[in-house]
């Protein structure tokens, strides 16, 4: 492994071009989209394959874009064909929402049915290496936790959230993947919730607000991954042939009402009894960042443990829990007093 | 200009101290002459004290009034921006980074770290005493972080707060020196550095012997170690008290998280009665329960950490339960609730713990080092061991009640 590590700096990219080709689904996408812009820079890299319904606006001479939707039925086979037809070392699956959506039967398709396809056309033209996009909610917040959930955890995220259901469907179709096919390498790469000055999804609305709402009594232990460590760790996995399931955590853990302060906002705590309540109306009147099932993030711990990242990948994330807490308050503050575009506009 | 003035603090600060090697009339009485101007608009009163007192009255007792006056003007004025960015005090690198991340929308904020260095001075000292502004206690409650005065910047990994803990410290310190009047024995068995388990009887309707462990500790060893506590599960399934105990340094109790804490090097005081030895009848006091299954053994055997036997008189008396309600238990998702003298009787007041005397002892640690780790899967060297650990403890106790003369004098 270290030898790989030693390759690319001076000889070998200059005189041998094993410039490899990288493919990635749902490349228009937060982290698709800026993944390509870094591999765009990557000497390593000789081609970046876009799969998506829209071509990412950072994509350069280097990318080729392929209009794919996962939802259709023969996406298989027209995968299958891209990859030939590219050569694809590499396909880095993201496809998938980084918020939980109203559009549950469509998420389903996309999510959970896409990488059915997505696996059967890996089966059908192998690729040397897959990465896939995961997440530690996945394990799911309880109170019989452990403060720092290993690898082996099992995932218990709450079934009954279609959003977190159809991940762990996934997370498992990709395990039976990497059994039948040993000559592939298959990285997992489980990432804590992301924050981060650029980053748009449920937690920066539900942080964004100006009275954060939380459960009364309880306030969990939350753990945050910047933005520019999440990238990181793709690239890391990229370059680095590490089968298996990692989680990519930022260091360091904090109360959920310090988060809040820390992001500048005043805080309500209300009755979890209540809570469930007043967010399904809200969440089916879609003033709700989530659906009550989230409500479990907000009273339990879902905390995982970065060590084998650490280790066997070699990721160090560059920020802290705190640190993206406070790099998100900072854009955000700017965004309060609108000298920064919203985050979902850029 | 909120930060020129907050930039002038040190610098006036310093200056009554080059007073005498330079012209010692004119000086002082220009400088503060100087700062009149600059702040005229926003403190004319304070301003004209500055003024007003050098030529006045004898030297020393005037100028230091006014300085602890002037920063408070600029709490209010400080950008948003800058109380985020204060969170990193000194640390340059992260500041460049957390800047160059908002960098292309705001340039304000580059500037800021210049605009606090004022005109002239001799400009190594000036930032030193810069550095020992940002890290003063005071600089980090007044514009440190406006909303988070009472609470660290960060728990660590387990949810200690030691900020929030040393708010409480005061009450504990009152429980065990007036309250408990908290006896100490065999301090010395614990190390002063590297893990150990420290495993003790359990007692209490509302346990307290986890934080009045932690609090000998701190106070009676030599190398005032810190010590985490394992506490059952159902603390954590209830509102506030989950988030509480958790603040204050206990830990769910469960495998991962003290093998976790054990590897980390600390101090571990397990309860192996669990939620058997603080729902215990009045009349089984200081009868030791099963001790698990051997967790804590296991975890020692593991971690080859020393395992240390303590033993708690008086915890068990504080909450003498006569009965226990099952049926109220089990509607309030509770393992037991506790019937005492006084408990539903006078509302959550009852709940208040009996001033009963309270002795701990420290016993012989016992050394599992020298056991292979695989001796964590013989079951039988586990039972056994575990067997002795609580016939130790149980000794001990015993011995403890008889010397006893009387619950509250001991």
């Amino acid at each position: 492994m270290s030898e790989a590590k030693q390759d690319p700096p001076s000889s070998v990219v200059k005189a041998a071009p094993p410039r490899r080709t990288i493919a990635l689904t749902g490349a228009d996408a937060f982290l698709g989209r800026n993944l390509i812009g870094l591999l765009e820079d990557d000497d390593r890299i000789g081609r970046i394959v876009a799969l998506d319904v829209k071509n990412p606006s950072t994509a350069g001479r280097k990318t080729r874009f392929y209009k794919v939707d996962l939802t259709q039925p023969t996406v298989d086979a027209r995968l299958a064909e891209i990859l030939a037809a590219e050569g694809v070392d590499t396909l880095l699956h993201m496809a998938f929402l980084a918020s939980p959506t109203h559009a549950g039967a469509w998420a389903h398709e996309l999510e959970s049915v896409g990488t059915m396809h997505v696996l059967n056309a890996c089966r059908e033209r192998p690729v040397r290496k897959l990465i896939l996009w995961s997440q530690t909610l996945l394990y799911g917040a309880s109170p019989s936790n452990p403060n720092f959930l290993t690898e082996r955890h099992p995932l218990r995220a709450n079934s009954e959230s279609r959003f977190l259901r159809d991940k762990v469907q996934v997370e498992e179709a990709v395990a039976r993947f990497a059994k039948q096919t040993p000559g592939t390498v298959v990285t997992t790469l489980r990432l804590a919730p992301i924050l981060g000055p650029t980053v748009h999804n449920y937690l920066t609305r539900y942080l964004g607000r100006r009275v954060v709402p939380r459960l009364m009594g309880f306030d969990p232990l939350m753990q945050f991954l910047h933005e520019v460590d999440a990238l990181a760790a793709f690239s890391r996995a990229i370059h680095r042939d590490a089968p298996g399931v990692f989680n990519v955590v930022g260091e360091g853990v904090l109360p959920l009402s310090t988060v809040i302060r820390l992001a500048g906002r005043s805080t309500v705590p209300i009755p979890h009894p209540v809570a469930a309540a007043v967010n399904s109306v809200l969440w089916s009147a879609q003033l709700s960042e989530a659906p009550p099932t989230f409500l479990d993030y907000l009273r339990w711990i879902c905390v995982a443990d970065g060590d084998k990242a650490r280790h066997e990948l070699q990721f160090h994330p560059s920020f802290t829990t705190r640190e993206a807490v406070v790099d998100f308050a900072g854009a955000q503050s700017l965004r309060d007093a609108r000298l920064l575009r919203p985050a979902e506009s850029l | 200009m909120p930060r020129k003035v907050l930039g002038d603090d040190p610098f006036a600060a310093t200056l009554p101290a080059k007073k005498p090697a330079k012209k010692p009339a004119e000086k002082p009485a220009k400088k503060p002459l100087g700062a009149t101007t600059k702040k005229s608009a926003k403190k004319p009163l304070g301003a004209a004290q500055t003024a007003v007192a050098p030529p006045a009255t004898v030297d020393a007792p005037p100028p230091p009034p006014p300085e602890p006056v002037a920063p408070a003007a600029p709490v209010e004025a400080r950008p948003r921006l800058d109380e985020i960015l204060g969170v990193l005090d000194g640390d340059a690198s992260l500041r460049a980074r957390v800047l160059e991340a908002l960098g292309a929308a705001e340039p304000e904020p580059r500037p800021a770290p210049e605009a606090a260095e004022p005109e002239a001075l001799a400009p190594t000292s000036e930032a030193a005493d810069d550095g020992a502004m940002m890290a003063s206690e005071f600089y980090r409650q007044h514009w440190g972080r406006i909303a988070m005065r009472d609470r660290s910047e960060a728990t660590d990994d387990f949810g200690l707060d030691p900020a929030y803990e040393a708010r409480w410290r005061p009450a504990w310190e009152f429980l065990y020196d007036r309250w408990w009047r908290v006896e100490v024995e065999g301090i010395h068995h614990i190390p002063s550095e590297g893990p150990a388990a420290l495993v003790a009887n359990h007692g209490g309707a509302v346990p307290f012997d986890g934080v009045m462990l932690s609090t000998a500790v701190r106070r009676e060893h030599p190398a005032q170690r810190q010590l985490r506590w394992l506490a059952e599960d159902f603390v954590f399934h209830m509102p506030f008290a989950g988030a509480f105990v958790n603040r204050i340094g206990a830990v769910r109790a469960c495998q991962e998280n003290a093998e976790r804490l054990i590897r980390q090097g600390n101090l571990v005081a397990l309860f192996p009665e669990g939620v058997k030895g603080i729902g215990k009848l009045y009349k089984d006091r200081y009868k030791l329960q099963r001790f698990g299954r051997g967790g804590h053994i296991k975890l020692a055997i593991r971690t080859r950490s020393p395992i240390i036997p303590v033993t708690i008189v008086g915890n068990e008396d504080t909450h003498p339960m006569l009965a226990g309600s099952d049926r109220l238990a089990k509607l309030l998702g509770m393992p037991y609730v506790p019937i005492t003298p006084t408990f539903p009787l006078l509302g959550p007041l009852g709940l208040l713990p009996l001033p009963a005397k309270w002795r701990i002892i420290f016993g012989e640690p016992i050394a599992v080092a020298h056991l292979p780790a695989e001796a964590a899967d013989d079951e039988l060297l586990v039972g056994r061991l575990n067997e002795k650990l609580r016939a130790t403890i149980q000794d001990t106790l015993d011995r403890a009640l008889r010397e006893r003369v009387s619950v509250f004098k001991g």
